[in-house]
């Protein structure tokens, strides 16, 4: 059923696509075909941390055969992910603003409604005919392209070979077998400390379990969204992870999952849910935290984890999109820019830096990749919320997080906060 | 005593005031002044013991209270994470030029204020009164829509006049407690001994003010020093300053606690220095110069 | 002189030993005194007038402006005026429910807060007179420490010292035979607001117990030695000698206080990492949020408005009272 709708969306993306296309003749879209003199030009580049610590050399790739086609030079800066909106905010609103900026899949809405972000040409970008949904649809307006898709993250379940051993239990297959591994893993270690499942409040997992169990968190009726979370499909998603939670995490009903790996590497769990590369923070920390190149130090927990995708729960389908401002001066050389930076070669660099590439036809060459079978797996079985500008305000409301501590705290059951959170759905979605 | 205009103070010299005082009393009073001051210290102390501690020994459950294996990796992290010098540097600069721009221009109308009767008198120290009660969150957007267009975002003499404004009120306030507090004698005197009025504000008002202008400078350095949220709204990262700085390693993906406190460490140094410096000032800054008739 | 003996007494005494004053208070009529004396305060203030009316009379109006305009990120990235939508923004706020329980929720944090924060610190202010020197020093030193801590840094502190996993204070909890290992200081409200308050008492306990102490120094000796020697215990020593001489500073720390706990918004901020739920949301939090996190930066300004005036309203007297110390030097 999700893939049909993953392809129904592609269908339709790509409909309105070509539809764009067709009457493309009067808008200003830059174009990255043909030649453009940028000699003693600069443009800047905002991109997220993850670009500098994961994989910089994509990014001077990039800028080398930008340099070596256009003439023109690179300034990347990098921004943090914390306030990086209002940064984003106060620049935007200037004069000098960057030419291309990265955002989070679920933030492009907001900033492309807006009209922060310039058309583009999709046809002209590499394998935009396969580029994920989940990334893409943030791009689209009326039928015109605004962003180009950056790279994804699936959540995978990272677990513990050696306790899984001791325990004699075997890498789930589904949920049901997980329960079994998690209660046997339970009764090995009685550490006070211990939960064989450590799961923080992470909404993206919570409301996983809602889309496995065939519920939505919201569907457009007319112009109108209406919340579904308090339909009886998605609870029942939510109630199972919420029983998981109960049975097996000793995890902090008011902390995100920011810090699991850390909490992860004290070595008092068995299992977590997270993004492929959490088992590297996990294994090992850097000496320096502020240095990436800095000396890394094993933790408890070293040589000792493997992936697997989370049985029978599809994954929400995290990234990045790229996109060139509106007030950029520097638009035809900006877009040249991104088409470099996601074109197959700069994705080919990503994969080999354990990112997912933005596009399904390339997903199997991630799959490939010796430590990225399960993330790909996971990015092609994912899901994303609804494609709504207004989807960041929930966020930022921090509606979801709300729901999930309520339920856990035990402060409302599961069909009160998931009323709750419709109610709250339903008026930030539709406030004009 | 409230007639006593001249009487110094008995700031009372030998310590403890022998009213109510009794063996018993005195044991148990130093008991709870040493578990106050540990208690208030503790949280100090956890800095310093998190900040000397190894990346791998700040993480674990069972925290240790002192560091096994102290170091100053720490703090090199600090130093070489990014814009850490930079806004080091730039929230100096900024706080310098704040408090002294506030301190010039407070002084002449604190001048006005506590020597002259003029017409808009009463709307000034009305105005200066009330401007304090705004806060600052709520005039983040307009201030910045303007500073926008004068082209001074992302620049440090922008935040810096910006909080010139901030300490401005409270600047003009103070000192005209000070001010008021020189005993008019003394101007007359000069003004008889040919002295013309300007004269008399650099050679008597001004040096004599001079404990207040340093008690006064406290409370525009504290509010200028840990500024965050106009610097990190108007600038980016290489224009900001400590305080933005932290916040923005605070809240990045797994918060790196070791360097954090290393961090937290030399932006309160700065701090810690000034009130050594400066510490007589420091209870008279507060109350005097604010309340002072 | 100092601060104890002015703000309720100058209308008393002032007028009598006011010889100087006396051009000053008939000064009505500008032109009294010299040709130069007209002219001479508008010179010194103009440059404090013209900064303050530029910086911060400027945007104030704009925020009333903006307040009454529906400002969005379209706006503020394109640099469009906003449309005119009178009073919507207001009607909008004072209708929703949720506002009026940040508006609660604020007052009580700070009746809470300042109430406990100042009697703490008056019971600081007068240990720090019984004790021994050594002790003193120690108290004095340990406040001037905390007080060196910027806000954010104390507050980022308390978030490392009561985190869920690392944080010391449930290690300490649960060595002493408590059941606190793992437990969430935020995943409970009344928790959550206990740990808030106990850091602004904590990081406001240095300003108040040493200007307080300050003012103690002022309280003559000679009268609580006679009240001593009258029979009098050290509580009613307290109350009817230290206390009423304290009073007017008390009130104008009070006042402070209330001002400075009323803007919550660092403690909160850090303490939720920036993701603050809506039980841990006050005026402050509330009024960035909508403007900066939801970008409706008009509904944003109107709380600020009204946040302003709220303000205004619990602080009217302690304006009268500085106006007064102001009008009669």
């Amino acid at each position: 059923m999700k893939r049909r709708i993953a392809i129904a969306a592609a269908l339709a993306a790509t409909l309105l696509g070509a539809a764009a296309c067709g009457d493309s003749g009067g808008t200003t879209a830059p174009s990255t075909e043909g030649k453009v003199d940028g000699a003693g030009k600069t443009i800047k580049v905002w991109l997220m941390v993850d670009a500098e610590s994961g994989w910089k050399k994509v990014v001077d790739d990039a800028n080398a055969r930008f340099k070596a086609e256009t003439g023109a030079d690179v300034k990347v800066e990098y921004q943090q992910w914390a306030n990086h909106l209002t940064k984003l905010d106060a620049t935007l609103a200037g004069a000098e603003v960057p030419d291309v900026v990265e955002l989070g899949n679920t933030e492009f809405a907001k900033y492309v409604d807006a009209g922060a972000f310039a058309e583009l040409k999709k046809d002209e970008f590499e394998n935009s005919s396969t580029w994920l949904t989940g990334l893409s649809g943030a791009c689209e307006l009326d039928g015109k392209t605004f962003c180009v898709p950056y790279y994804a993250g699936a959540r995978v379940l990272i677990y513990r070979t050696d306790l899984f051993e001791k325990s004699k239990v075997e890498v789930p297959k589904t949920l049901a077998e997980l329960k079994t591994a998690a209660d046997k893993l339970e009764s090995d270690n009685k550490d006070s400390k211990f939960g064989a499942f450590y799961i923080p409040t992470n909404w993206f997992m919570a409301f996983s379990f809602g889309q496995r169990s065939g519920g939505k968190i919201a569907v457009k009726e007319g112009d109108k969204w209406v919340g579904q979370m308090s339909q009886p499909a998605f609870q029942q998603g939510l109630q199972d992870w919420v029983d998981l939670h109960k049975a097996y995490s000793k995890a902090d009903p008011a902390k995100d999952e920011n810090d699991q790996a850390a909490i992860f590497a004290q070595g008092q769990a068995a299992m977590f849910y997270g993004n492929g590369w959490e088992k590297g923070s996990a294994e090992e920390i850097r000496k320096d935290p502020n240095d990436p190149e800095s000396e890394l130090v094993p933790t408890k927990v070293k040589g000792k984890l493997a992936l697997a995708p989370m049985p029978e729960v599809p994954s929400f389908l995290g990234g990045s999109n790229l996109g060139v401002t509106q007030k950029s001066a520097n638009q035809a050389l900006a877009a040249k820019w991104v088409k470099a930076f996601t074109d197959t070669k700069s994705m080919e660099g990503l994969i080999a830096a354990n990112a997912l590439p933005n596009s399904t036809a390339l997903l199997d060459k991630a799959a490939a990749v010796e430590g990225m079978e399960a993330t790909a797996q996971a990015a092609k079985n994912s899901w994303f919320p609804p494609n709504s500008a207004k989807w960041a305000d929930v966020e930022k409301q921090t509606v979801p997080q709300t729901m999930l501590r309520d339920i856990l705290t035990g402060k409302k059951t599961v069909q009160e906060a998931t009323a709750w959170g419709d109610e709250q759905i339903n008026t930030i979605l539709n406030a004009s | 005593m409230a007639g006593k205009k001249g009487r110094k103070p008995s700031a009372d010299e030998q310590g403890t005031v022998t009213v109510g005082r009794s063996g018993l009393g005195t044991v148990v009073a130093n008991t709870f002044g040493v578990i106050f001051a540990v208690v208030m210290i503790f949280p100090v102390y956890w800095v310093l013991n998190t900040a000397f501690k190894p990346a791998p020994e700040v993480l674990q459950f069972e925290p240790s209270f002192f560091p096994e294996a102290p170091t100053f990796d720490n703090f090199i992290s600090a130093f070489n994470a990014p814009y850490f010098v930079d806004d080091l540097i730039n929230g100096m600069l900024v706080t310098v030029f704040a408090v002294f721009g506030a301190l010039v221009v407070g002084f002449l109308a604190a001048l006005a204020i506590a020597r002259f009767s003029f017409y808009g008198r009463k709307a000034l120290i009305l105005i200066i009164l009330a401007v304090q009660l705004v806060p600052l969150v709520a005039l983040l957007i307009p201030l910045f829509l303007m500073m926008q267009k004068v082209q001074l975002t992302n620049s440090l003499i922008g935040v810096g006049i910006v909080y010139l404004v901030l300490i401005l009120p409270y600047t003009v306030w103070t000192l005209r407690g000070f001010i008021a507090g020189i005993p008019r004698e003394l101007d007359e005197a000069a003004l008889v001994d040919g002295c013309n009025r300007w004269q008399t504000f650099w050679r008597i008002i001004l040096p004599l003010t001079g404990p207040g202008l340093v008690a006064t400078s406290i409370y525009g350095f504290i509010q200028a020093w840990n500024e965050f949220i106009i610097i990190n709204t108007f600038n980016s990262p290489e224009k900001q300053n400590l305080m933005a700085w932290l916040l923005q390693n605070q809240t990045n993906r797994g918060t790196a606690w070791g360097p954090l406190m290393a961090g937290a460490i030399i932006t309160s140094l700065p701090v810690v220095v000034f009130f050594l410096l400066i510490q007589r000032n420091i209870a008279t800054g507060m109350t005097a110069g604010a309340v002072k008739g | 002189m100092y601060a104890v003996d002015s703000p309720a007494t100058p209308r008393q005494h002032r007028p009598s030993g006011g010889h100087q004053r006396l051009p000053q208070r008939g000064a009505v009529k500008p032109k009294r005194r010299k040709n130069d004396s007209a002219r001479t305060p508008l010179l010194l203030a103009a440059p404090a007038l013209l900064i303050l009316a530029a910086l911060l009379g400027y945007p104030m109006f704009r925020m009333m402006q903006l307040s009454f305009q529906d400002m969005r990120l379209r706006q503020l990235l394109t640099g469009v005026t906003p449309p005119w939508v009178g009073l919507d923004n207001y009607t909008n706020v004072l209708t929703d429910p949720f506002f009026w329980d940040v508006v609660r929720r604020t007052a009580t944090f700070t009746v809470v807060s300042v109430v406990l924060s100042v009697v703490f610190g008056l019971a600081v202010a007068l240990l720090m007179r019984r004790v021994a020197r050594p002790v003193r020093l120690a108290m004095v030193v340990a406040m001037m420490f905390v007080w060196a801590v910027p806000q954010l840094v104390q507050a980022q502190i308390f978030k490392w010292m009561v985190d869920t996993d690392f944080g010391v204070f449930n290690y300490l909890l649960a060595q002493i035979g408590l059941d606190y290992q793992g437990h969430s200081w935020f995943a409970d409200p009344t928790q959550g607001w206990i740990v808030i308050t106990t850091l602004v008492i904590w990081a406001g306990i240095p300003f108040l117990a040493i200007t307080l102490n300050a003012g103690l120094t002022q309280v003559p000796k000679e009268l609580l030695e006679a009240a001593v020697v009258d029979g009098a215990s050290p509580w009613q020593a307290l109350r009817r000698i230290t206390l009423p001489i304290l009073k007017p500073l008390i009130t104008i720390v009070t006042t402070l206080s209330v001002i400075w706990n009323f803007g919550l918004f660092t403690q909160v901020w850090v303490l939720r990492d920036s993701k603050v739920e809506p039980e841990y949301q006050t005026l402050g939090t509330y009024s960035f949020i909508q403007a900066f996190g939801q970008s409706k930066y008009s509904l944003g300004s109107a709380i600020a408005v009204i946040t302003v005036l709220l303000m205004l309203g619990v602080t009217v007297f302690y304006i009268r009272q500085m106006f007064k110390i102001g009008e009669v030097d």
